[in-house]
């Protein structure tokens, strides 16, 4: 097999004393769609910007497409195309010719595609920058990227400022990116547009890696959330194995299970005479929850305890 | 809700934000002008020195930069203080008042961060009413502590309070002349060159005015430079031109607002028409990118340069026409009449100089708006080097300073030339600007290395740039010692054609430009992008 699109291992990035990647691990293998999940602040843009060369690491290995994003910045960035969580344009150029600068700073646009792209997300090319509001300049850098050859797409935050129809698009549009054989690294906390298009997802807090796997993986990991309503009382499900954070309000309980234990609860909760029962698989949502709420909370004991609520 | 509900809020808001901004300013005009009174009192003790000062200030350079020169027949302190400062107060209250308004007006806009404060319950004048309500109140502090420092050295009092609340005025007619500028431009950029060539159109006049007759013609009035000095003080006192201010500023003031009321938050007055769907064949490059970027900028500098230049150039006529009326010059400056144009024209090519010098480094901070804004970030993820784009901007800057420079010279020796029937001043003055060609360069280099590698020091940088402008502009008057001369960058290279061309210097001062625009190029590279 060959070398994974994007390998940091152990990266470390201070800014002052501040600690903005504390041994970050980030794989993405070719042809993966990966997502790179993590709250404001976590360090998603640094990751980012140390694998484009904008920073460099202070230490730990990067490897991108094979290179030093450091050295060479310029032969990789032939090779890939970027978009921005927050765009910012040249105001008094048009969109259209953004693209086409974007596009030869690159090293060469297809036409036809740029034309097929803006169709798409329906971006009017002719508007001054100035004039665009947050999503139409996201647009601007989305059909640049996507209408470049580029092996592989770092997307940070691509979706912020689009439209629920617009987001759909995009959706669409990295499906055939993916089909195409490209990489794409997606930076997001858009937990369902991270569920419908990524094989693997890497979670950071903190400018650490905490979860990384395939999504199948990942839910192993994780519980699914049952909300019941019985005719008896519900408290003896609150002590089974495998339940936890019981809630009970008279009749009615919810809780989140192991899926290991998840049909000997079902049978308890049944025997108690269900009058409503609701089942939600494992999301991401949870997964990320898992991570930002309790877990890390208490592994990194009272110091972040601010940060729970 | 009124127009104005919140700017009382917003007032405080803004004297908060610049509490520091404004301090120094205040500290640095008031302060000055009550070191200078001691200092000219000092220097001119006796009858003698005072009226040889007297007959200085009747010269071309003495009028452009001194005034109509009310009160040269008896040069006590107080007309004194009025020639020899009144026009450099006024420029350094015309720059502070009109970066003020456009800071806190279009830029605020531009910026979006208007647009947060509208959304609460703000009237749509208040920005506008808060930017010069704070403006008015500080240059009257500037004119008021000028005032109490002047009664303070014993000078008449009335006279000493109508000076000071004429400058105050003339520095908030200079801050509604942004505000209406301030409607009708999308950028704050180009809000403060559009007031800043108003300013220097009104400058202009007041000095072709006052050239052509003492005390000033009809041309004189229409300018605010000219009204302190026509109230007359500590001359012939008369409070009466001052209302001038009032009036006009009452004018700008509701010209500003009414305009402001016909276009949408953040809008021009003449909206954004469609562009082209893609990038023409020249749009290609970074070089090109910057040219694109900068296009606007270089030509009105070039434009606003080349005019000044030119008007001052025609005015060797009338240091001709003294020569030849006033015997008296001939002792101070010798017999032959080329020598003192030519003196004249050499001090006018050091302002442009320390305008080109302002550009250069205007131009090469742009960079640092682009990487904090996230457009350099977005350059350099294509296949662009950083040396590439660094060093294109830095091209760019150089080349455009070298325009401006040359459109200097050129401006100045056409404008002798033509009102002197004598074609040799163009080939004199264009050698002239471009002998102090490294001192118009090195506070772009300078910028250079200070984005390269130390973005915090861009203080220093402006900290040099007015020391030096003080020194060249001030620095004869004050009489400061040659090594305080010497730390002005305007100072270190001989002045054509009055002075001849050294080689070495010119070298020296063109080799140190270099290496710092070299050094700028290996910061760059080897450092994080910094992005918002």
């Amino acid at each position: 097999m060959s070398a994974p699109a994007i390998d940091a291992r152990g990266v470390d990035k201070y800014f002052g004393r501040f600690q903005a990647l504390d041994k970050l691990d980030l794989t993405v293998r070719t042809g993966q769609v990966a997502g790179f999940l993590g709250p404001n602040g976590s360090g998603k843009s640094t990751t980012i910007r140390v694998l484009l060369g904008l920073l460099r690491a202070d230490s730990g290995s990067v490897r991108l497409l094979g290179g030093d994003p450091w050295k060479e910045a310029v032969s990789l960035h032939r090779r890939l195309a970027y978009v921005p969580g927050d765009v910012s344009l040249w105001s008094n150029l048009t969109g259209g010719q953004a693209i086409d600068l974007m596009g030869r700073l690159r090293g060469g646009l297809d036409t036809r595609r740029k034309k097929a792209f803006l169709e798409r997300f329906e971006l009017d090319p002719t508007k001054k920058a100035r004039t665009y509001s947050k999503g139409n300049r996201q647009k601007v850098a989305l059909v640049a990227a996507l209408a470049s050859d580029a092996e592989l797409l770092i997307l940070d935050e691509p979706t912020s400022g689009l439209d629920p129809l617009m987001e759909a698009v995009f959706t669409e549009c990295v499906r055939e990116i993916k089909e195409e054989g490209r990489t794409v690294l997606l930076s997001s906390h858009i937990l369902s547009e991270v569920e419908k298009l990524c094989d693997t997802v890497t979670i950071i807090r903190q400018g650490r890696t905490v979860e990384s796997g395939t999504l199948d993986d990942l839910r192993h990991l994780t519980r699914s959330s049952v909300h019941a309503e019985v005719e008896h009382d519900p408290a003896p499900l609150a002590a089974l194995p495998g339940v936890h954070d019981p809630e009970i309000d008279g009749h009615r309980i919810s809780f989140s299970v192991d899926h290991a234990q998840m049909g000997a609860v079902l049978s308890q909760v049944t025997s108690l005479g269900v009058r409503s029962l609701v089942s939600n698989p494992p999301s991401l949502e949870e997964l990320f929850m898992r991570h930002y709420g309790d877990e890390l909370a208490a592994l990194n004991g009272g110091t972040e305890g601010g940060e729970r609520a | 809700m009124s127009a104005f509900t919140g700017a009382g809020t917003l007032s405080r808001f803004v004297l908060r934000r610049d509490r520091i901004r404004l301090s120094v300013w205040t500290l640095a005009l008031a302060g000055t002008t009550a070191a200078v009174v001691p200092v000219l009192d000092d220097m001119f003790s006796t009858e003698e020195e005072r009226q040889g000062r007297a007959a200085l200030m009747d010269t071309p350079t003495g009028i452009v930069f001194g005034g109509p020169g009310y009160g040269l027949d008896d040069y006590t302190l107080g007309p004194m203080m009025v020639n020899e400062m009144t026009m450099t107060l006024l420029i350094a209250m015309a720059v502070m008042s009109i970066l003020h308004v456009v800071r806190h007006t279009r830029a605020e806009e531009e910026s979006g961060r208007a647009e947060l404060l509208r959304a609460n319950v703000l009237g749509s004048g208040a920005p506008m009413a808060a930017a010069l309500m704070t403006i008015a109140l500080v240059n009257l502090v500037i004119g008021g502590v000028i005032a109490l420092a002047l009664i303070g050295f014993d000078l008449a009092v009335a006279d000493s309070l109508a000076y000071g609340l004429g400058l105050a005025l003339a520095g908030i007619t200079f801050g509604a002349i942004a505000a209406v500028c301030a409607q009708v431009s999308e950028h704050g950029r180009s809000t403060s060159g559009l007031a800043f060539l108003a300013v220097g159109v009104l400058f202009m006049l007041r000095v072709v005015g006052d050239m052509a007759e003492s005390g000033g013609n009809l041309l004189s009035w229409f300018s605010p430079f000219a009204w302190v000095q026509q109230a007359q003080p500590y001359h012939d006192l008369s409070w009466a031109p001052l209302a001038l201010y009032g009036l006009v500023i009452v004018a700008l003031v509701i010209t500003a607002h009414l305009l402001s009321g016909r276009r949408d938050l953040g809008a021009g007055l003449v909206a954004a028409r469609p562009g082209p769907a893609g990038a023409g064949r020249l749009l290609r490059g970074v070089t090109t990118l910057q040219l694109n970027q900068q296009r606007g900028s270089i030509i009105a500098w070039t434009l606003a340069v080349l005019l000044f230049a030119v008007s001052f150039g025609t005015l060797a006529t009338e240091v001709e026409g003294m020569f030849e009326t006033n015997p008296d010059l001939e002792a101070v400056f010798g017999t032959d009449v080329d020598d003192v144009i030519g003196g004249f024209l050499s001090f006018v090519t050091s302002y442009v100089i320390m305008g080109a010098a302002a550009f250069g480094a205007l131009s090469v901070l742009r960079m640092r708006a682009e990487e904090s804004s996230g457009r350099t970030e977005l350059v350099l993820s294509a296949a662009v080097g950083r040396v590439a784009l660094f060093g294109s901007a830095l091209a760019v800057a150089a080349v455009s300073t070298l325009f401006v420079v040359v459109a200097g010279g050129l401006g100045l020796g056409l404008g002798a030339a033509a009102v002197l029937e004598d074609g040799a001043w163009v080939g004199r003055l264009l050698q002239a600007v471009l002998a102090q060609l490294p001192a118009a360069m090195v506070f772009g280099a300078l910028a250079a290395l200070v984005l390269g590698a130390a973005p915090r020091l861009t203080g220093l940088l402006w900290l040099w740039l007015g020391y030096s402008i003080l020194a060249t502009v001030m620095g004869g008057l004050l009489e400061f010692p040659d090594w305080a001369m010497n730390l002005s960058a305007f100072e270190l290279l001989p002045r054509l054609p009055v002075e001849d061309f050294e080689p070495l210097p010119y070298v020296l001062y063109s080799g140190a430009v270099l290496l710092a625009g070299a050094l700028s190029l290996v910061g760059f590279r080897n450092r994080d992008l910094a992005t918002a």
